[in-house]
């Protein structure tokens, strides 16, 4: 049975990545006043697009990560109730070693959400083009709007406008999962794209089957009964509709990754492709066309995920890992100055789909078998580990050593991307006893 | 070669001394604190562990029962025979494993001998229920020696890969083989490697036959047995109660964490303990019997029911059975190891751990069980100890890494001129 998703009460991102709306901004914020913070969510939950059909020439979405809930007043109670990766965000010991952030790449060089810098929200502004992109970030975003709002902008990454490639020159975000609830219920989509909306969205059934845990509030923190009750009417589900938005912030050394490319092939380097209907299975279990240890076997291993190739059990396996792309690159083609991509995923499950993806498919030198290969596009080098990339070939591999780190990641924090009712809800919640004078500016 | 044994050692912890001990035992865990064994100086040891089981006061599970005190817990995998293992232990460990055994009851110190030192030990090991090998047969020094192989012959190809894009296959082949003859630190390569001892062999081939021949001397009686017990199977499975699906506590869950991912591999140790009565306490004495047949003849090289990412594991029934250890050694994070466990075993998982009180709801034993994700994992998690002290001795390797080094060397020990489709498969190892 294929359950309908609450599309009024979804954030639009979930459904949609915009390829309308070639212009974006995102807008990272700490909150400085929580009444005025809330007063603040309380309208943008009226303005927030929403997962229904429609064509928009904008729109606007919100996120918050942990420290921003307790901001706004959320009670230690329902606060406890999140996953722990979600609690204790990207930055601590655990996580630093699953995404290889240690190094030139250690939060605390972050120019956002690390120790020195934490976010509490961030806002998704997208519209048709620059200028509309412009009113729009000075409506919600404006020094003046953020004054009222009780909030501070801690870093504002803006994106370039939508091209179709990565600043390496790859197309990118070619392969999606597709959501079966959002598929006519008649025509079922092809198994190894379609992924059941529970991956993605809370409240509903996942790969397993199953509706994953969702963060709670007790029935009586919620006297308005905005959200909706479960179990036994004591709790109130927080987390139905939402979803968990990873941002990550990619430097991309574009120069250093061309003039290496182009000693290493010798000039060879060519070809795009855009086909998406293809496993490895098959024609390339070898690795002879596309290497073993190439970024897109990586980030999806398809039907080639070691060590049960095929159609089911590998697609099975990798399709509880999946993520729906929403990022945008930034930095000017023409300005040598820093460029990369505003990495955003959803799902429903960070450590299993996010931090797996990361830990156990791209920073894993022993993937498919492979010894000291990493991704050579987006891993993080730690010393000299995982610097080698085989080229799989007949009669005889070749093997490239020694290679850079093409990526440095600039900043990162975990949101939790609520629906529309949770956003009211939290609109609504009552000055907490001990809320922190420190936040309020004088 | 040798085969491999699971040792497994419980000591008592004077009253009064665990924190100390734990204490201890965190700093040992930090290579640069200057207090861990070293356990690399054990030529024979694959694995090693400390860790600790904490006292129980009062029963098992809520019951009634005397307490249990603390013990400290030794675990390795170790090429045989086990008594030279435990005196290179002894000698190389020194005053620091004197710090460690210290702690507990009646620990020969001072100017104890090695021998005596050792007798403690042997008297305080315990039986491993069951056994899993990934490569019975396969020694430490087999898979170092296979690493360094690997590497020289990777090197000698990174050289020579512009120059032999179009070769013929055979004839690379044929070089590889020159190069190794004429290094006298590999040429040991060019000879298969030895299987275990004729001793082990035949002891592991009486078991193999004697077990089915057992079960068919029985046969009848079973035949009575199996309704009887299937029945009494379900009225139990109904009345269980699992536990809500509920990870521990984010300190518990950080202080699990921290012991995780530093390299390639990972420790898993988890303790559960049995459901009451006696129809469980026999369900789980066949099924461990049973898995240890499994692991002895059926699992004995590569795959444990088609995981294959475990380097060794094992399960120790201790205090009448009434408890069970679980402990491995395997590739990749929790998560994946948990996930790959549900996807592909979850009928094995449920056949031992649905003794295990709380485990999530089964149906004849092998249903349904680990199938509930959050809830499988949850009760795992919650039984998870923190394994303190481990070592590894070839954290750089998966088993895959290690099964095809020893495969690269296999083909240079296998016929001197293979065939160009032998020669094109064993080229594609590197």
């Amino acid at each position: 049975m294929v359950a309908t998703l609450e599309f009024d009460d979804i954030q639009g991102l979930v459904a949609r990545g915009y390829g309308t709306l070639e212009s974006a901004t995102f807008v990272l914020l700490r909150i400085d006043d929580p009444a005025s913070a809330r007063a603040w969510l309380g309208v943008l939950a009226g303005e927030v697009a929403t997962a229904e059909r429609g064509d928009r020439s904008e729109a606007v979405h919100v996120a918050l990560t942990h420290s921003g809930l307790r901001g706004l007043g959320l009670p230690e109670g329902s606060l406890a109730g999140f996953p722990d990766e979600f609690t204790g965000g990207m930055t601590t010991d655990h996580r630093r070693r699953i995404l290889g952030d240690v190094g030139e790449n250690a939060p605390e060089r972050w120019r956002w959400g690390g120790p020195a810098n934490p976010v509490d929200a961030v806002l998704l502004l997208y519209a048709e083009d620059q200028a509309r992109l412009g009113t729009l970030a000075e409506r919600h975003a404006g020094p003046a709007a953020l004054r009222a709002a009780g909030l501070a902008e801690v870093q504002r990454l803006d994106t370039s406008p939508l091209a179709g490639t990565e600043p390496f020159g790859f197309r990118d975000g070619i392969s999606q999962p597709l959501i079966a609830e959002l598929g006519p219920p008649d025509q079922p989509g092809p198994p190894l794209h379609t992924v059941r909306a529970g991956e993605f969205v809370l409240g509903y059934q996942n790969q397993y089957g199953q509706v994953a845990e969702s963060p709670t509030v007790a029935a009586a923190d919620d006297p308005g009964r905005v959200l909706a009750r479960i179990g036994d009417q004591d709790r109130a589900d927080l987390g139905r509709n939402g979803s968990y938005l990873v941002l990550r912030q990619l430097g991309q050394d574009v120069d250093g990754f061309r003039r290496f490319v182009d000693q290493a092939s010798r000039g060879q380097a060519d070809g795009q492709a855009d086909a998406n209907d293809f496993g490895y299975a098959d024609g390339d279990a070898a690795g002879l066309g596309c290497p073993l240890g190439a970024h897109i076997r990586r980030a999806n291993p398809r039907d080639a995920l070691d060590p049960q190739a095929g159609p089911e059990q590998s697609v099975r396996s990798v399709n509880r890992h999946r993520l729906l792309r929403r990022g945008r690159a930034y930095g000017d083609p023409s300005d040598p100055g820093e460029r990369g991509i505003h990495f955003i995923c959803l799902n429903a499950n960070i450590a299993r789909q996010f931090e797996f993806v990361q830990h156990t498919w791209l920073n894993n030198p022993k993937f498919a078998g492979l010894y000291d290969d990493t991704d050579p596009l987006v891993a993080t080098h730690q010393g000299n580990d995982g610097r080698t990339f085989t080229v799989q070939a007949r009669p005889l591999r070749q093997r490239v050593t020694g290679l850079p780190a093409f990526v440095t990641v600039r900043g990162g924090a975990y949101f939790l991307m609520p629906g529309i009712r949770a956003l009211r809800f939290l609109a609504g919640l009552p000055t907490a006893p001990d809320e922190d004078p420190s936040r309020r500016t004088p | 070669m040798p085969h491999q044994v699971a040792l497994t050692i419980r000591a008592p912890i004077k009253p009064g001394q665990t924190g100390a001990l734990k204490r201890l035992l965190t700093e040992m865990a930090d290579p640069a604190g200057g207090r861990a064994i070293p356990f690399e100086r054990l030529e024979t040891t694959h694995f090693a562990r400390l860790f600790v089981l904490d006292e129980v006061d009062g029963g098992l599970g809520g019951g009634a029962g005397p307490p249990i005190p603390a013990s400290l817990v030794y675990m390795s995998d170790v090429d045989a025979p086990v008594w030279r293992h435990l005196v290179a232990l002894v000698r190389v460990g020194g005053a620091r494993l004197d710090d460690v055994f210290a702690h507990c009851e009646g620990w020969p110190a001072g100017s104890a001998s090695t021998w005596q030192r050792v007798a403690w030990l042997r008297a305080r090991r315990i039986k491993t229920d069951v056994v899993y090998v990934n490569t019975v047969g396969r020694s430490v020094a087999q898979v170092h020696g296979e690493r360094r192989l690997r590497q020289a012959i990777e090197e000698f190809l990174d050289a020579k890969q512009a120059e032999w894009g179009t070769s013929d296959p055979v004839q690379i082949h044929a070089a590889v083989r020159r190069f190794v003859a004429g290094r006298p630190d590999l040429r040991w390569a060019l000879e298969p490697a030895r299987g275990p001892g004729l001793a082990f062999r035949l002891r592991s081939t009486f078991h193999k036959i004697g077990g089915p021949v057992l079960v068919l001397l029985v046969s009848p009686l079973l035949l009575v047995l199996l309704p009887v017990w299937a029945v009494l199977l379900r009225r139990h499975e109904r009345r269980d109660m699992p536990d809500d699906p509920i990870p521990p506590g984010r300190e518990r869950l950080h202080e699990l964490a921290d012991l995780e991912d530093h390299v390639v591999q990972n420790p898993f140790t988890a303790v559960g303990v049995a459901k009451p009565g006696r129809f469980r306490f026999l369900t789980m004495l066949i099924v461990l019997r049973a898995a240890n047949y499994g692991t002895r003849h059926i699992f004995n090289h590569g795959s444990l029911t088609r995981v294959r990412t475990i380097h060794f594991a094992r399960w120790v029934a201790i205090d009448d059975r009434r408890r069970l250890i679980f402990a491995s050694s395997y590739d990749g994070s929790l998560e994946s190891y948990m996930d790959e466990f549900i996807d592909k075993v979850a009928w094995g998982l449920n056949a031992v751990f649905s003794n295990g009180a709380g485990y999530p709801r089964t149906r004849w034993l092998v249903l349904d069980g680990a199938n509930d994700e959050p809830a499988f994992k949850a009760f795992l998690r919650n039984r998870q100890l923190p394994t303190q002290v481990w070592y590894s001795a070839y954290d750089d390797l998966t088993t895959a890494n290690i099964e095809n080094n020893a495969a690269i060397r296999a083909g240079l020990a296998g016929p001197e001129a293979p065939t160009r489709s032998q020669a094109e498969a064993w080229l594609a190892r590197f």
